[in-house]
């Protein structure tokens, strides 16, 4: 509690520097504009209600991006684990999919996929994927040997060997994977916005600068940053749910 | 070997050869008998192969050369009525202490109130009643080592293979343990194959130990105490006397030097 006190504290006393340093100091309000202008130009974009589409667009994208991504990253984990023969044949198309900066493949999901959420939810699934694939995969190798020795004096097959030994053991890391993710997610929906959105956060950034509009940036900064705790926190709520069962850490 | 099938041994490990790919031998053309009912320690030092040799006996490694059969037929996958306690607990933390119990089972089919009813007296029976919905990590260690005997009792198997299960455990909660599993063992006449590195455990628990030294059996004989055993018998003379024997077996078998070290 005092800890939490101590970092509002500290995050009040930065506004506050920032205020009177805009106040005193010869910088322009394009350049860096008060936290005051700031707060007032979000509680115009709340108000007058311009936001909440722009906000809609990019949750629904961070979240849409970040299911399918998790999807086929738990998919592909479990695929590589099961398959030596798949680890050997894709692995190196995964990681250079991974190397590729995923934002230069921007243009060309555009012309796959024109304007819109589509592609931008691809990029970022392919963004959040990762972590789960390569999570997945650690949690599923990481199975003790003895507890497969178990199973296999117990006569399992290898699908209950799968969903009964290796994907429960296996999911404390998944699902810190899917953190990571989470916060991967709202990176790729708004950084995706801006090579092909015409509507969310990101593009709202866009549309800010072409207009110099500071105040708006950073009133839009907030507004992501906000959203990515709120994301966040619901994959940890969600995670407390999935391993209610497990030791805590 | 004798054609009666009375006499004929339950477990039978005939001239057995393993090794571990292109290395040295592990387990060395080790010949092994065990009579149903019976409790066989094998007893060695870190290292000796004991651990690869129940792994032969349980079907999870199959030899390079020599043979293996229980109840008389050869084993060639890991057996159905064989249950394997690891040195390690093994229990699935997602799972409760009945859940864990009834794992064999559910792996089979949808457990009845039979198997309910089977596991609860197992759990009963090793002290864990109030505990059967508590999580594996709730308990202490030697707590866990009990719910990982009382699974590998659950359907009766016809023979049980431990690997050092209380090697981890204090001494006296070693020693609780150990009279649990005779007790166990005794109202259903299993017969048991135990693997230690412990001379005193080998002793109170064997009808027979087996000494094992870099892959070979290099002793086995017959443990010459009373049945039911009981903790007073650990500080009899005559107690003391077998340690002493096996102990010698071992210093034997590990060189010249190792009979004349001493603590301190």
């Amino acid at each position: 509690m005092k800890a939490r006190i101590s970092s509002l504290l500290f995050f009040a006393a930065l506004l506050a520097v920032w205020e009177v340093f805009c106040r005193v100091s010869s910088v322009p309000a394009l350049v860096l504009p008060p936290p005051s202008s700031v707060l007032a130009t979000l509680w115009s974009e709340i108000v007058s209600g311009r936001l909440w589409p722009h906000l809609g667009v990019t949750a629904i994208e961070a979240v849409l991006g970040l299911v399918v991504g998790a999807l086929v990253g738990i998919a592909g984990g479990i695929l590589l684990s099961e398959s030596a023969f798949l680890r050997q044949l894709l692995g190196p198309y995964i990681l250079a999919s991974q190397v590729v900066p995923k934002l230069a493949l921007g243009p060309l999901f555009i012309v796959w996929f024109g304007f819109g959420l589509t592609p931008t939810i691809v990029i970022t699934a392919l963004i959040c994927f990762f972590p789960l694939l390569e999570n997945t995969l650690t949690g599923l190798e990481s199975t003790e040997p003895s507890k497969k020795e178990l199973f296999r004096m117990l006569g399992a097959s290898r699908a209950q060997t799968l969903l009964r030994l290796k994907l429960p053991g296996a999911l404390p890391v998944m699902m810190a994977g899917l953190r990571i993710a989470a916060v991967l997610a709202l990176v790729g929906a708004v950084v995706g916005e801006f090579i092909g959105g015409r509507a969310g956060l990101g593009a709202s950034i866009m549309a800010a600068q072409s207009i110099m509009d500071t105040s708006l940036i950073f009133a839009l900064f907030v507004v992501i940053t906000a959203l990515g705790i709120v994301l966040y926190q619901a994959v940890c709520l969600l995670q407390r749910i999935v391993l209610r069962r497990y030791p805590q850490a | 070997m004798s054609t009666d099938p009375a006499l004929r041994p339950f477990v039978a490990i005939d001239d057995v050869h393993y090794r571990y790919g292109d290395g040295p031998a592990i387990v060395d053309g080790v010949d092994l008998t065990v009579q149903r009912g019976e409790i066989h320690c094998l007893l060695g030092r870190s290292g000796c192969g004991k651990t690869t040799l129940l792994k032969l006996a349980a079907g999870l490694v199959l030899p390079d050369d020599g043979s293996v059969s229980i109840g008389g037929e050869a084993l060639r996958q890991p057996g159905q009525h064989i249950s394997f306690v690891f040195q390690t607990p093994t229990l699935l933390d997602w799972l409760t202490v009945l859940d864990n119990v009834l794992l064999p089972i559910t792996l089979k089919r949808r457990p009845g109130a039979g198997d309910r009813a089977a596991a609860a007296d197992l759990l009963e029976r090793v002290g864990l009643s109030d505990y059967a919905r508590h999580r594996p990590f709730e308990l202490s260690g030697g707590q866990r080592s009990r719910v990982a005997v009382a699974r590998a009792l659950i359907g009766d198997p016809v023979l049980l293979l431990l690997d050092e299960p209380f090697a981890a455990l204090d001494a006296l909660t070693r020693e609780d343990l150990q009279d649990d599993l005779l007790r166990l063992c005794t109202r259903t006449g299993m017969t048991v194959l135990f693997v230690t590195h412990d001379i005193a455990e080998a002793v109170y628990l064997g009808d027979k130990i087996s000494v094992m030294s870099a892959g070979r059996l290099i002793d086995t004989r017959d443990v010459a105490l009373p049945r039911p055993r009981h903790r007073d018998m650990r500080y009899a003379p005559g107690f003391g006397e077998l340690c002493r024997q096996v102990r010698e077996v071992m210093d034997v078998a590990a060189g010249p030097h190792a009979s004349r070290r001493h603590a301190g």
